[in-house]
């Protein structure tokens, strides 16, 4: 009688003994692949709720900082008290997008390490410090504000940077976003609805858009001239109101349809001064195409410029694409066609340039401070490599202060600093020409480099030029920068 | 085991709830308050009410059963309380109207014992099918009894009394009713049911007579609870009689034959119905339908695998994002926050349970009393087993309670009153 009875019992204690084999396969055997996966909520839920390094700006403005949960005492907010103005600079932590920017890229600094990971727990026995670090940027706010109160509610980019340190002092992205309405795991409409805006907010134009350089691009041009021989600033070519394209019937006019000045020749520091175009296609023609694609490589063209955030690559076409076709070529030269840069790419260009040719490394974070705010971390400025020799370096920044004391650059002339620059109004398919400034200023000790993109014209739509749109952004942003 | 032993156990798992409290109170930021002190009154009348009553009344029965218990529903209600506060409030009400169900159960039997299930058989069996039934009353009549439709089952009945509403799971009580008819009628015809008089071709079956009462109720409960779309309950019921009859005979053919029928009932329903077929699904690929019907399953595993060995802590886990979490997957929750150290004592505890329900029936003498517990014990333990299986993929999941640890009313009040009669049995058997 008992028999099966018995055997019912041994039935059900194999049953429970199954359940204990299954249960410490999953929690032991693929515990961590369970826990590390990342649909289980926990991962961001737990991280995002754990206090968080603070980011400041140079003047210690707080851009990022961790403030305790009202609802959860033992829980806390991330929060951006400058909103769009920082968004794309300083990025975002969310629980459901997760971390961007520098959120990501420093991530391992700015989290608590109060996390019963293996590695923390030996950081704990070695006595290290588990407190969140905090991390001090290069980036000034005030100057970031004048960058992107000129740019207002146009489309476009400014980035500046101290071309002796490559430390980035503004770094805009236009239209912004704020990121407060991204953290939060009910946030997954407002990130669609930006993620479908036409105007692309969530996109960081300094880094991840490519706009045709126009009269910017002639700062290759020259500098493939000078490093080449072919020219000297005094050189002369023939000014002719219209420069017939090789090959073509086609021609390249100056922006006011005359000649550079007055007819006969011109030096090319007066071309460049004035942007014009008929001398500086044929000097495209003179240095040919590999001179041309060799002097942008040196400058980055063809490589992201090495950040901690993803670059797009600028492009100039390889030279292949202009045998047999010198129209092409001439029309490469000033900055049209398949050329492309990103804002990043123009500033490496000017800082390079002010820095006696020698590009350094762009960074944002200048430390990185413990919880007792000793500085644990230093970004060193790094020399990344040369991109034109000091002569050429020196001749081209002569040529870009003619264009701000009295060329086509006046719009950005600061009372105390030396202004140089180059504009640029590029031709696209749109109506009105995405127009720039790239140059610098020198306050005597420091020298800021800048490049500025506005899209379509901004407020001046067809009639903008970058001397009219773009060089008085860059002024505002070196009167900033001289105030601060 | 002394009941002075056994007082002191079940004031250990009376502390361990309110101990729980606290450490949930202090995880989640807030402090002391009258919570700890409530949940140990409660504890501390209900268990109390029930040792009270198993001193008195059933002196002689098992001193194992209600600590294991008081553990179990101490454990259950932490997880209740650290999941939802307002649930826990009820889920204590559940736990006073449970053990004090248990204790009006023992008065009741105090002089007649058991055998009431046993002379009023033929009653208990008509009462559990017409209990089986209510749900499938109309929705919304002008009677106060009334079905209703919960995630899909028609497993509630909901009573309207004035302004109050209470509803219960007919289902719960009546495989205790069922087991004691079967325990009953078993025991009785064991004799003519071991017999396999006749033959069919090379198979022996018994007496068509004397099986038929036993026919009657499995094709019965089993096309109530198909019907009502509760898989695990009628699992639950079916391999409950199945064992019993085994219990009973000895015979090996019943569990083929129980084998067979649940073979072929799982293909056609795995065929016939979709909810069965993404029930499988969803236990063999819960990530390829991770946003469909594998997610609970995912979730579950989630939290176990985030439990590891030592959990996150009692409050400090997100056991939240399980759907289901305080039912279902209230398993997965202890794994989550106590480890895989809480998995094993919860299992253990089962196995305990279980251990002491056998030994109970297995020093029965008398055939119903010795059936009866088997039946119980059974019931619990195969209850366990299934939800336990669904939640670490063992299974796939069947929507039933983990006895005394999930939340709901009519799954403890039925579990308070299978551990009362089991102590009966066992006081009997020793009296």
């Amino acid at each position: 009688m008992n028999r099966p009875i018995r055997r019912l019992s041994l039935a059900l204690f194999i049953g429970l003994a199954m359940l204990l084999a299954n249960v410490t396969y999953i929690q032991v055997g693929r515990g961590p692949e369970y826990r590390d996966d990342p649909r289980n909520p926990r991962v961001l839920l737990e991280r995002s709720s754990k206090e968080r390094g603070t980011i400041v700006d140079a003047g210690g403005r707080i851009l990022a900082q961790s403030t305790p949960n009202p609802a959860d005492q033992s829980a806390y907010l991330r929060a951006y008290p400058e909103g769009p103005l920082t968004a794309h600079a300083v990025g975002f932590s969310s629980v459901l997008f997760g971390d961007r920017g520098l959120e990501q890229a420093y991530a391992a600094d700015l989290r608590s390490k109060q996390d019963v990971t293996i590695s923390d727990l030996v950081s704990a026995l070695l006595g290290r410090d588990l407190r969140p670090q905090s991390l001090v940027l290069s980036l000034d706010a005030d100057v970031q504000q004048a960058a992107s109160d000129g740019l207002g509610s146009h489309h476009g980019a400014v980035v500046a940077l101290d071309a002796r340190t490559g430390a980035i002092v503004a770094y805009v992205s236009a239209p912004s976003f704020d990121p407060a309405g991204l953290l939060l795991e009910t946030s997954a409409a407002a990130g669609d609805a930006l993620e479908a805006d036409p105007a692309k907010p969530l996109l960081d134009r300094v880094v991840g858009e490519t706009y045709p350089p126009g009269s910017t691009f002639k700062l290759v041009t020259a500098a493939a001239a000078l490093e080449g021989e072919l020219a000297t600033p005094e050189t002369r070519f023939p000014d002719v109101a219209e420069y017939e394209l090789p090959g073509s019937t086609a021609v390249i006019r100056n922006f006011d349809r005359r000649s550079c000045s007055g007819g006969g020749d011109v030096e090319l520091a007066v071309a460049f001064q004035r942007s014009c175009n008929t001398v500086f296609a044929e000097l495209g023609v003179r240095i040919g195409a590999a001179g041309l694609e060799e002097q942008a490589a040196r400058f980055g063209f063809g490589q992201p410029i090495p950040f901690i955030y993803d670059v797009q690559s600028s492009v100039f076409p390889s030279s292949e694409a202009f045998e047999s076709n010198e129209a092409a070529l001439a029309q490469s030269a000033i900055g049209q066609r398949d050329v492309r840069a990103t804002p990043l790419q123009m500033v490496a260009i000017a800082a390079a340039i002010a820095n006696d040719g020698i590009l350094m490394q762009p960074y944002l974070v200048q430390q990185v401070v413990d919880a007792d705010g000793s500085v644990t971390e230093t970004t060193e400025p790094a020399e990344l490599w040369r991109a034109v020799s000091e002569n050429t370096a020196a001749a081209l920044a002569g040529m870009m202060e003619r264009v701000v004391a009295s060329g086509t650059g006046t719009g950005a002339a600061v009372d105390g600093l030396t202004v140089a620059g180059k504009t640029g109004t590029a031709e696209t398919a749109a109506e009105a020409p995405d127009v720039w400034f790239v140059g610098y200023a020198d306050d005597g000790a420091r020298r800021l480099a800048i490049a500025v993109i506005v899209e379509e014209g901004g407020a001046q739509g067809p009639d903008a030029t970058g001397g009219s749109v773009a060089a008085p952004i860059a002024r505002d942003v070196f009167v900033a920068w001289r105030d601060s | 085991m002394t009941r002075n032993a056994e007082a002191v156990l079940v004031a250990g798992a009376c502390l361990l709830a309110a101990l729980g409290v606290t450490l949930v109170n202090l995880a989640q930021g807030s402090s002391l308050d009258a919570q700890v002190g409530l949940t140990l009154a409660v504890f501390v009348l209900a268990f109390g009410s029930v040792f009270v009553a198993t001193r008195r009344w059933a002196p002689q029965s098992s001193g194992l059963l209600l600590p294991l218990v008081a553990l179990l529903a101490a454990l259950g209600f932490i997880v209740v309380y650290r999941l939802d506060r307002e649930l826990a409030v009820l889920q204590r009400w559940w736990i006073l109207i449970g053990a004090g169900l248990a204790t009006l159960l023992l008065f009741a039997l105090r002089n007649t014992g058991t055998e009431v299930f046993r002379r009023y058989r033929y009653l208990f069996m008509v009462s559990a099918l017409l209990l089986l039934l209510l749900p499938l009353l109309p929705l919304d009549w002008g009677f106060p009894l009334q079905g209703k439709l919960v995630n899909g089952s028609r497993l509630w009945v909901t009573f309207h009394l004035g302004g109050l509403q209470i509803q219960f799971q007919p289902g719960e009580i009546v495989k205790i009713l069922l087991v004691a008819f079967l325990a009953s009628y078993l025991a009785e015809r064991q004799a003519a049911l071991t017999m396999m008089t006749r033959r069919i071709g090379p198979w022996s079956i018994p007496e068509p007579r004397q099986a038929l009462p036993i026919l009657i109720a499995w094709v019965a409960s089993f096309a109530v609870l198909v019907y009502q779309r509760d898989l695990g309950a009628s699992l639950l019921l079916f391999a409950t009689f199945v064992a019993l009859t085994y219990a009973a005979t000895g015979r090996a053919a019943y569990l083929a034959a129980g084998a067979a029928m649940f073979g072929v009932g799982g293909i056609v329903g795995a065929g016939t119905f979709a909810h069965v077929q993404s029930r499988i699904q969803a236990w063999l690929t819960p990530f390829e339908f991770y946003d469909t019907t594998g997610y609970q399953i995912a979730q579950g595993l989630f939290a176990m695998g985030s439990g590891s060995l030592s959990g996150a802590g009692l409050g400090l886990g997100r056991p939240d994002v399980i759907p289901f979490a305080s039912t279902d997957f209230v398993f997965a929750v202890v794994a989550e926050e106590l480890g895989l150290a809480g998995s094993v004592i919860v299992i253990s505890l089962y196995a305990l349970l279980v251990a002491v329900g056998f030994g109970i029936a297995l020093r029965s003498r008398d055939l119903f009393r010795k059936l009866f517990a088997t039946g119980l014990t059974f019931v619990v333990g195969l209850q366990a087993v299934l939800i336990i299986g669904g939640v670490v993929r063992l299974l796939p999941l069947t929507g039933i309670t983990l006895p005394f640890m999930s939340y709901g009313g009519s799954s403890l009040v039925a579990n308070f009153l299978i551990v009362a009669l089991l102590a009966r049995i066992s006081h009997e058997e020793r009296a």
